[in-house]
């Protein structure tokens, strides 16, 4: 079962399709749509559907394991390759997905404690640099350019998106493979057109039509991928 | 396919992922909890509703990770993933970078959103402040000026909430259940996103808001 519970096509991050009515939304809330006003009913509904989210963020992210475990694991050794090698990691996505990046980046460069922090940087930070390519060119360029400007052959890019269909993300991919990145895409749904990408090297799609589950599955492969990259680089570096 | 998208070379380190299947296993208890607060979700959900329905904006703010928290919280509210739900006024108080940096470099980095909220907010405006310790002092001073304000302030917080929840500054405190950072961020982005969709459900319920000025 998925939880976005609401009805009408997602804008934003665009999914291939919209998997709910306005139908499912009743069945979530029927008192609310039975014309009822009292507040304890509405309270209750409102529990029973939150129980029900948590129930389904759970499944996810036990089912993205079982899949994923092994390759995320591989995909953290071979990005402790790349910042052994000097890499840096770029880290893109739009709207929640850009605050996603962030937070990405942020973890890397500045985790806290005694946890060694890793050169990373976010692509859709700077508002500047953002608007000017939107407007004088197109959301399209957007990330492909910054990569085009700032990547290295040894550095790595990440991209999220929930649809894995949006368009600066699949031309930032080829730009950074093109340029000897490493690439890896976070996805939802079925992985969209990242799925049919050669220039990703690393997919790793939550199979949800849930736009908030996929965000919230997503953050936890981000960290735990970061958990691995860090664990990772630190055994190398302590026993060389 | 590409070489990485094969699965892993035998003989390479941990072949099976099991740190990985470690890593997400810490998640479970933590995320599971969260179930059994979720009356104290549907509360702060309903009233934020009549907030918005007053009126009222919210205004969401944190450092550091939480930084991108309260940016993902502004964006949900004001441009809805879902067609058809309607844009509710919010912003988020990490992105002024100018006014950010002035008030640390002058005053002090625990004033940055306190100052904000004092020039910005309005007595019936919604505060989101957003700690993974609950003691970052910039949110608690952002909480502090809101609540005497007269704002609706709600934390998202973890572990025993620290200093935020001590001083009893939030009309709604939602604690993720860990004292791992990681693990109440991802506890926080199924919480702001279930009291996205119950404000929504509560909104389409106006009899139980109260009167309200919004049409």
């Amino acid at each position: 079962m998925d939880g976005a519970p609401i009805g009408g096509a997602p804008i934003g991050d665009t999914p291939i399709g919209d998997t709910h009515s306005a139908g499912s939304v009743e069945s979530l809330y029927p008192f609310i749509y039975s014309g009822t006003t009292d507040l304890s009913d509405v309270l209750g509904q409102a529990c029973a559907s939150t129980v029900a989210k948590v129930a389904e963020i759970t499944d996810l992210r036990a089912r993205i394991c079982a899949r994923d475990a092994a390759r995320l694991s591989e995909c953290a050794r071979q990005a402790a390759d790349r910042f052994d090698a000097g890499g840096r990691l770029l880290v893109f996505g739009n709207g929640g997905s850009a605050t996603d990046a962030q937070a990405v980046a942020s973890l890397f460069l500045h985790p806290g404690g005694a946890v060694p922090p890793l050169p990373a940087f976010s692509l859709a930070g700077d508002t500047a640099v953002v608007t000017a390519l939107a407007n004088d060119i197109g959301v399209e360029v957007i990330f492909a350019r910054q990569i085009a400007a700032f990547g290295r052959p040894a550095d790595i890019a990440l991209g999220l998106s929930t649809s894995g269909n949006s368009a600066n993300l699949l031309t930032a991919f080829d730009e950074a493979s093109r340029r000897g990145l490493m690439t890896i895409g976070l996805a939802g749904y079925d992985g969209g057109k990242m799925a049919e990408l050669d220039s990703l090297d690393y997919l790793f799609v939550a199979p949800s039509s849930s736009i908030h589950r996929i965000q919230e599955a997503q953050t936890t492969t981000y960290h735990v991928f970061w958990e691995l990259t860090v664990a990772e680089v630190g055994r190398r570096r302590r026993t060389t | 396919m590409r070489p990485g998208q094969q699965a892993p070379q035998a003989g390479s380190i941990d072949p099976a992922g099991s740190g990985a299947v470690a890593a997400f296993g810490r998640r479970i208890a933590a995320t599971s909890e969260l179930a059994e607060r979720a009356g104290a979700i549907a509360a702060a959900a309903h009233a934020m509703a009549v907030r918005f329905h007053q009126g009222g904006k919210l205004v969401a703010f944190g450092t550091g990770p939480a930084s991108t928290d309260a940016q993902h919280v502004a964006v949900e509210f004001v441009h809805p993933v879902i067609v058809g739900k309607r844009a509710l006024p919010a912003i988020c108080l990490t992105c002024d970078v100018a006014t950010i940096t002035a008030v640390a470099a002058e005053t002090g980095l625990a004033e940055i959103f306190a100052h904000q909220v004092d020039r910005l907010a309005l007595p019936a405006d919604i505060a989101i402040g957003i700690s993974a310790d609950g003691n970052c002092p910039a949110v608690l001073g952002g909480l502090r000026v809101a609540r005497a304000r007269g704002m609706l302030t709600v934390a998202l917080v973890g572990g025993d909430g620290g200093a935020i929840a001590a001083t009893g500054v939030a009309d709604h405190l939602l604690a993720g259940a860990s004292g791992d950072p990681r693990i109440v961020k991802e506890i926080h982005v199924t919480t702001y996103h279930v009291l996205w969709e119950l404000v929504h459900v509560f909104f389409e319920q106006p009899g139980v808001l109260g009167p309200g000025i919004v049409a």
